[in-house]
């Protein structure tokens, strides 16, 4: 049996030149990355330094570092960091549970997604923030209206994300199970969720994206607390080091928001 | 040689009840003129022990049959009878293993045969217990934390297989599980296959197309019809046992072969002929 019992062994592949398959040296790949964090440095600094631009449009490096340390050392700050976290977890829980909800009626009744699926087609690329004057009626202009926009778009990313993974379910995978008899609770927890891990832990990841998006645009618009918010209030004193520190600050954060959740869920590549 | 013959209950070892009864069994698919006779009264019995290969080119129903009698296709007319039971529902008695790649790629090959013991709340120690045995016995021993990803096509399949005897089937009941594979894992495999049911004198119901495996496995072949699939004939294979794979090289293997691809080669040409003409005037209708 042996001979015929080959394991599947990756292969690497290595080619030279412009246009390169197979895989990449970890190491060169950083060397570039850092390389490249360095370049927009020295271009940043030199245009800074050259006078050529407004004074302050393009503030020094030194400035922006002063300001980050100011920033972290803000009570206020962490205030406003906390709204835009409770903002964008809140979404991210009652966006995607209906989401996670709706995605399985949708993939897994053909009667109902043909009756749905246009409208969640046709919504889910429209920008929400419009919906934002409409939230504010419904929901007041504290936090409510923000949880209330992120979880819309949200639910959207998920929910497509989650009918996609229903209907690409092996149908042998659940001519086995019922072989077998499997009950409907243990077709459900043995064979399609964890058949749909994947594709819906991916959604839950894109939608933690939306609904980060959607709370901080949300936030500049009509706020008076959040991250949003206070970069608009850096914006209205004309406060550039502070405003780009604080856009550092705030990338940082989803990337690393998004870095754990893909950590976490296993689906980080 | 005894060929096209009922008399399976003359094997000195199987004077028992027949394991499985397949009684005057039909199907049809689709209603008024659209509809299609997929399997037409077909009948044959299975023994205790014995392992039965149902060949057939490919329309002849044979795959229909292996959904009902697995329990998977719901309404057929006539009786597929388990210790007088009719099956209209997954039986416990009876193991599937299907043509299509099934090892659950998210399970390791243990936690995969431990499935159906799972889904029966067996304690964990027990049913890696019982796991092991057969992960042995089809030969894995040593690949138990691999996931699927990581096996060859031959490797996933006796997964399957043994999945499936962990349950412990009555009835194996397989749908062409070596289709996908190569002629030589084919073989190797065939022997496994002949081994497990030589050591566990394991019941056996075989869908296949190919002609070598079937004559290579079985105590006795049923060749069906093309569309509607009927029985044409029920050969008994004399070969002797236990068999290896050599025994494809024997004369008595050439002439069983010869002989049920007579049969075979009739059906498979109506076949072959009716698709040709249905294509040909799809094709006009499609053109005009």
């Amino acid at each position: 049996m042996a001979s015929t019992d080959q394991v599947n062994a990756p292969r690497a592949t290595a080619s030279r030149g412009w246009i390169t398959s197979g895989r990449v040296s970890e190491r060169d790949t950083n060397l570039i990355r850092i390389g490249i964090l360095l370049g927009v440095a020295a271009v940043w600094e030199a245009v800074s330094r050259s006078g050529w631009l407004f004074r302050d449009v393009v503030p020094s490096l030194l400035a922006i570092g002063a300001s980050i340390w100011k920033l972290l050392m803000n009570p206020a700050f962490y205030a406003n960091l906390q709204v835009t976290a409770w903002e964008v977890f809140a979404s991210l829980v009652i966006g995607g549970a209906l989401g996670i909800f709706v995605g399985i009626l949708i993939g897994a009744n053909r009667f109902l997604a043909a009756a749905y699926e246009p409208y969640v087609y046709y919504l889910a690329p429209t920008p929400r923030i419009i919906f934002f004057p409409v939230m504010i009626m419904w929901f007041g202009v504290g936090v409510a209206s923000k949880i209330a926009l992120g979880a819309l778009s949200c639910f959207f990313t998920v929910a497509l994300s989650t009918a996609g993974g229903m209907r690409q379910i092996d149908k042998v995978l659940i001519r086995v199970g019922n072989s077998f008899r499997a009950t409907p609770w243990q077709m459900g927890t043995k064979i399609y969720l964890p058949a749909m891990r994947v594709p819906v832990l991916n959604g839950i990841r894109l939608g933690f994206g939306t609904a980060t998006v959607t709370a901080l645009l949300a936030e500049t618009k009509l706020s008076n607390q959040g991250l949003g918010f206070m970069i608009m209030q850096i914006y209205a004193r004309f406060d550039m080091p502070s405003l780009y520190g604080l856009l550092i600050i705030v990338f940082v954060i989803a990337g690393l928001g998004n870095l754990i959740l893909g950590k976490v869920t296993g689906t980080s590549d | 040689m005894s060929s096209a013959s009922t008399a399976a209950a003359t094997r000195p070892a199987t004077e028992a009840q027949p394991q499985l009864v397949i009684d005057n069994v039909s199907k049809q698919f689709g209603e008024g003129p659209e509809a299609v006779l997929a399997v037409d009264q077909v009948s044959f019995n299975v023994m205790p022990g014995e392992f039965v290969a149902c060949i057939g080119p490919s329309g002849c129903g044979k795959s229909t049959l292996f959904n009902i009698i697995g329990g998977l296709l719901g309404e057929y007319v006539g009786n597929v009878m388990i210790d007088k039971e009719r099956i209209a529902g997954p039986h416990p008695a009876v193991g599937m293993v299907f043509q299509e790649e099934s090892t659950f790629p998210w399970r390791n090959v243990l936690d995969n045969v431990c499935f159906p013991l799972e889904l029966q709340k067996i304690a964990k120690s027990e049913r890696q217990d019982r796991a092991q045995k057969f992960i042995d016995i089809v030969g894995l021993q040593g690949f138990e934390k691999r996931m699927p990803s990581e096996l060859s096509g031959g490797m996933k399949q006796r997964v399957s297989i043994a999945r499936t005897l962990v349950s412990g089937p009555q009835i194996l009941l397989m749908d062409e599980p070596f289709a996908a594979l190569d002629e030589q894992t084919r073989l190797l495999l065939g022997d496994k296959i002949t081994q497990i049911q030589q050591d566990l004198h394991q019941t056996t119901l075989l869908i296949t197309h190919n002609l070598t495996e079937a004559v290579q496995l079985s105590d006795r072949i049923v060749v069906m019809t093309y569309r509607p699939g009927r029985v044409k004939r029920i050969v008994d294979i004399d070969l002797p046992r236990p068999r290896t794979s050599d025994v494809v090289s024997s004369a008595a293997f050439g002439k069983y072969v010869a002989e049920i691809w007579g049969d075979l080669r009739e059906e498979a040409s109506r076949g072959m002929a009716e698709s040709e003409s249905s294509t040909a005037t799809r094709g006009k209708s499609a053109r005009g």
